[in-house]
């Protein structure tokens, strides 16, 4: 490889120089991974949701949303409960249903993921254009009150999922069928996510309230705002496939 | 020191104090270990003991304490920490854990000079090689004669499951950890990786992976090979949960490391390195990250699944509940199949690197290669169905799936065209490397004929879950991807060391391991083709004689490698000194001084030339 080591140095060059290069470079580098990182949640996702639609086209037994057994007593804490037998032994076997998760509460997690990303958004724009680090500061502070409600609600969420009590001879245990099974790993991806949100949100809010991050060094306002906005963007996808295509007909 | 860190004030820090500055590999096992305790004892208390998961929840508590313990014990978290409170590392921090002045200790820290990592790495992936290479040889042993009771059935079932995948991984990291971190950066002209901290958090992820799928021979009961198939690993002990934790945990590091090595060679060439100009080593390096990015997530994701239904009594891939092993199966060789070319793809560019400087010729048909490279990793997202011909998925889809299979001999052909164009007619240097290429050359024929043959469905019927397959896909990770590595390493253990490998005995290493594995995987095949199941630890008296060949094989290639080790490690510091280019090769990492030194250059290069106009006058600085 012919290199010329005298030529046009003064951009890289010097003992220190080169090290430390311009924040729209660097910017620009920290950017790419960001979109990098969002491509291999995307694949995640969509894995996700491939798990969550297989399952559903290939209802194995019809259990997508049942188990075979007997209706059985509620039990504490609002849950369906089911007796599920061994198949062979039972005189009368009956699919036993579960319910479809809240759709209302599925999309207030959802809605609320969106908010705090608008208002990342929003506070980002301010910040850019009025400079001011307080507010912004004090509207992520907002941002991640939001995410952190969205997180108790994804716990009620998780709780809320109907377990079924089986009982194949003498042993016994909880288990959940594979339209619950598909929620669960979606709501805790979700999970996840949000509390990395969490945690971008606060380090932003402290960054620019010790003035690291202000209206001309914004540029890691810009990378969380993108992952923050592609994780709303996802839980909608996500929301609007678990509302719309869940029952097997 | 590195370009990442703009926002800092780059105010000097007092200097000798802090706790971070007393971390090292040490403090990392020990917080892994005071983490994952302390989880142990947790989850016992807040746990109900009654529950038939509790074995099962512990083990996720304490893989989960083992790992955040160990990244903070090993400094790992410090820089989100700093982040989080808004006091970033100064100039002076980035050089400490840069390394700056602190000799070989250096290696045994949390360090972000790439040249450290990619050392780490060698180191690491010589720790993964070396465990499964024993237990391969335990594995051997017990086939040797029919009946053998070397070790327990059980024990056996483990180690084929903790053998297969401890290889996977040595074998990802073997080329694109330490060359991908050591040499790359040089060659596209940058001071170090985009993100020096990440980088070092790939390889410490590594270990503390490494360390979860180690201990599950410590608790037994992995019975169902490494692709620890549903709906039997439900039934699996808690083996099971480790096994599965260590692969979510990997998943991180190469995640990470793929962002960082496609970043940096994206947005930190150096001035008039352009991609056409980009070393081809540097091209395998970011389609095998790209690759890792698309295929590793699902990986992930069915490990959670098959936790998940082992902790939380989800029905993923149970039949009872739902759930369908197809659907494992499915979303595991969605990532099985890439995986094999994040593998290969790396070792082909380091010997497209090395085949050009060897016979002082150009690339042979430089865009040909990358296309190669290139195509193979676009179709192998669409072959996963291959490996599910005999399960009775989606019959309907058996002729597209077979297409696309056979398809990818047209890229791995391109391969062959190159190197071969590459050598033809050159003045070869027969030195270490050069020997290595040869032996990979023969041995990827063998890998690709073989590839063909299962790749045709009614031949797959007869074969699968045969020795043949085993005996294929050796050839494919040993006689390729090993030798590629070897000779990756041959070829730039001069830049590392100073000091060439000692040629007599990588020779002979060389001999050992390449006669080794025709005897292995040759008698292997015949094994496979007369009928021979895979993962069994007995057999019929009809298998006697070509287990035992193949076992003697098995007992040269380790011979062989045994040698390289003692070759590696007594060169180090008494090899014949190199100079900084005993290749007289034209890339950057050859116009460095050697070792060399931190950030690389003093003053970046301007390029003005591709990196294979051999026959010209060298210009150097």
């Amino acid at each position: 490889m012919s290199i010329d080591t005298h030529a046009e140095h003064d951009a890289h060059g010097g003992h220190d120089g080169g090290h430390h290069e311009p924040p729209e470079v660097v910017d620009g580098r920290q950017r790419m991974a960001i979109w990098l990182f969002i491509g291999g949640d995307i694949i995640t996702t969509a894995a996700l949701l491939f798990t969550y639609l297989y399952l559903r086209g290939v209802n194995t037994g019809g259990h997508w949303m049942s188990m075979l057994g007997y209706p059985g007593p509620q039990m504490a804490g609002g849950h369906t409960y089911a007796w599920y037998q061994n198949a062979a032994s039972l005189a009368d076997p009956t699919n036993v249903m579960v319910g479809k998760l809240a759709a209302g509460l599925n999309w207030t997690v959802t809605l609320l993921t969106v908010l705090s990303a608008l208002i990342i958004w929003g506070a980002e724009k301010a910040l850019r254009s009025s400079k001011n680090a307080k507010n912004y500061s004090m509207t992520c502070w907002v941002a991640v009150l939001v995410t952190v409600v969205a997180i108790v609600l994804s716990f009620k969420q998780l709780q809320s999922i109907p377990q079924i009590y089986v009982a194949v001879n003498d042993s016994q245990t909880m288990s959940y069928t594979t339209y619950d099974s598909s929620m669960m790993v979606i709501i805790g991806s979700a999970v996840v996510h949000l509390f990395l949100l969490a945690f971008l949100g606060v380090g932003l809010a402290i960054r620019s309230a010790r003035g690291v991050i202000n209206g001309d060094k914004w540029y890691q306002a810009r990378l969380v705002r993108l992952f923050w906005v592609w994780v709303g963007v996802s839980a909608i996808v996500v929301s609007a496939t678990t509302t719309f295509i869940n029952v097997v007909h | 020191m590195t370009s990442t860190l703009e926002h800092v004030a780059h105010t000097e820090a007092p200097q000798g104090g802090g706790l971070a500055r007393r971390q090292n590999i040490f403090t990392g096992f020990l917080g892994g270990v005071v983490f994952g305790w302390a989880s142990w004892a947790i989850a016992h208390h807040v746990l109900d003991q009654s529950s038939r998961n509790f074995s099962d929840m512990v083990v996720l508590f304490l893989t989960f304490g083992w790992t955040v313990g160990f990244w903070l014990g090993i400094g790992a978290l410090n820089g989100p920490g700093r982040w989080l409170i808004g006091r970033d590392h100064t100039r002076a921090d980035d050089l400490y854990y840069a390394g700056e002045n602190q000799g070989v200790k250096r290696y045994w820290k949390f360090c972000t000079d790439h040249k450290v990592v990619g050392v780490q790495y060698i180191v690491m992936t010589a720790v993964l090689l070396g465990a499964g290479g024993i237990l391969a040889m335990a594995i051997r042993t017990e086939l040797i004669v029919p009946g053998n009771h070397f070790v327990d059935q059980q024990v056996y079932n483990g180690f084929i499951a903790v053998h297969g995948m401890l290889m996977i991984l040595a074998l990802i990291v073997a080329v694109a950890g330490p060359w991908g971190n050591f040499v790359v950066p040089i060659m596209c002209g940058a001071r170090d990786m985009a993100f020096p901290r990440l980088n070092a958090l790939s390889l410490w992820t590594l270990v503390a992976a490494a360390g979860l799928l180690l201990t599950v021979l410590g608790v037994g009961s992995l019975t169902m090979g490494w692709v620890v198939l549903a709906p039997i690993a439900d039934q699996a002990g808690i083996g099971m949960d480790f096994f599965a934790m260590a692969i979510i945990v990997f998943t991180v590091s190469t995640t990470v490391a793929g962002v960082n090595t496609i970043c940096t060679v994206m947005t930190m060439r150096t001035k008039g390195m352009t991609l056409a100009r980009l070393p081809i080593m540097v091209w395998s390096a970011i389609i095998a990250a790209a690759l890792g990015l698309y295929a590793f997530p699902y990986f992930s994701l069915v490990e959670a699944q098959t936790l998940m239904d082992r902790v939380f009594n989800t029905s993923f891939f149970i039949a009872s509940g739902g759930g369908t092993g197809w659907l494992q199966a499915n979303l595991f060789w969605l990532m099985g199949h890439p995986e094999v070319y994040v593998i290969l793809i790396p070792a082909v560019g380091a010997l497209f690197e090395i085949a050009s400087v060897m016979a002082r010729k150009p690339v042979f048909s430089y865009r040909t290669a990358i296309a190669g490279m290139a195509g193979l990793a676009g179709l192998s997202m669409l072959v996963w169905a291959h490996h599910m011909f005999t399960t009775g998925w989606a019959p309907n889809l058996g002729g597209p799936f077979m297409l696309t299979t056979e398809l990818i001999s047209l890229p791995t052909g391109l391969f062959f065209l190159v190197i071969v164009g590459t050598l033809w007619r050159g003045n070869i240097w027969m030195k270490l490397p050069t020997v290595w290429l040869f032996g990979f050359i023969f041995n990827f024929i063998i890998a690709g004929v073989t590839g063909i043959y299962l790749s045709d469905i009614p031949i797959d019927n007869q074969l699968h879950g045969t020795m043949f397959v085993t005996a294929h896909f050796h050839y494919v990770f040993v006689g390729s991807v090993l030798f590629g590595a070897i000779a990756a390493l041959c070829f730039w253990y001069p830049k590392v060391t100073g000091r060439y490998l000692d040629e007599t005995m990588g020779r002979i290493s060389f001999w050992l391991v390449f006669i080794g594995v025709q005897v292995t995987f040759g008698a292997m095949f015949i094994s496979g083709m007369r009928g021979m199941p895979r993962r069994y630890s007995s057999y019929a008296l009809l298998f006697e004689h070509t287990n035992f060949i193949t076992t003697i094989g098995a007992y040269m290639i380790m011979a062989g490698m045994l040698v390289l080790l003692a070759a590696v490690v007594r060169c180090w510091s008494h090899g014949e000194a190199s100079g900084p280019n005993p290749w007289q090769a034209n890339s950057l990492e050859w116009l460095v001084p050697t070792p060399p030194p931190l950030e690389n250059f003093d003053v970046l290069p301007v390029i003005t030339e591709d990196p294979y106009n051999y026959g010209k006058e060298l210009v150097r600085s």
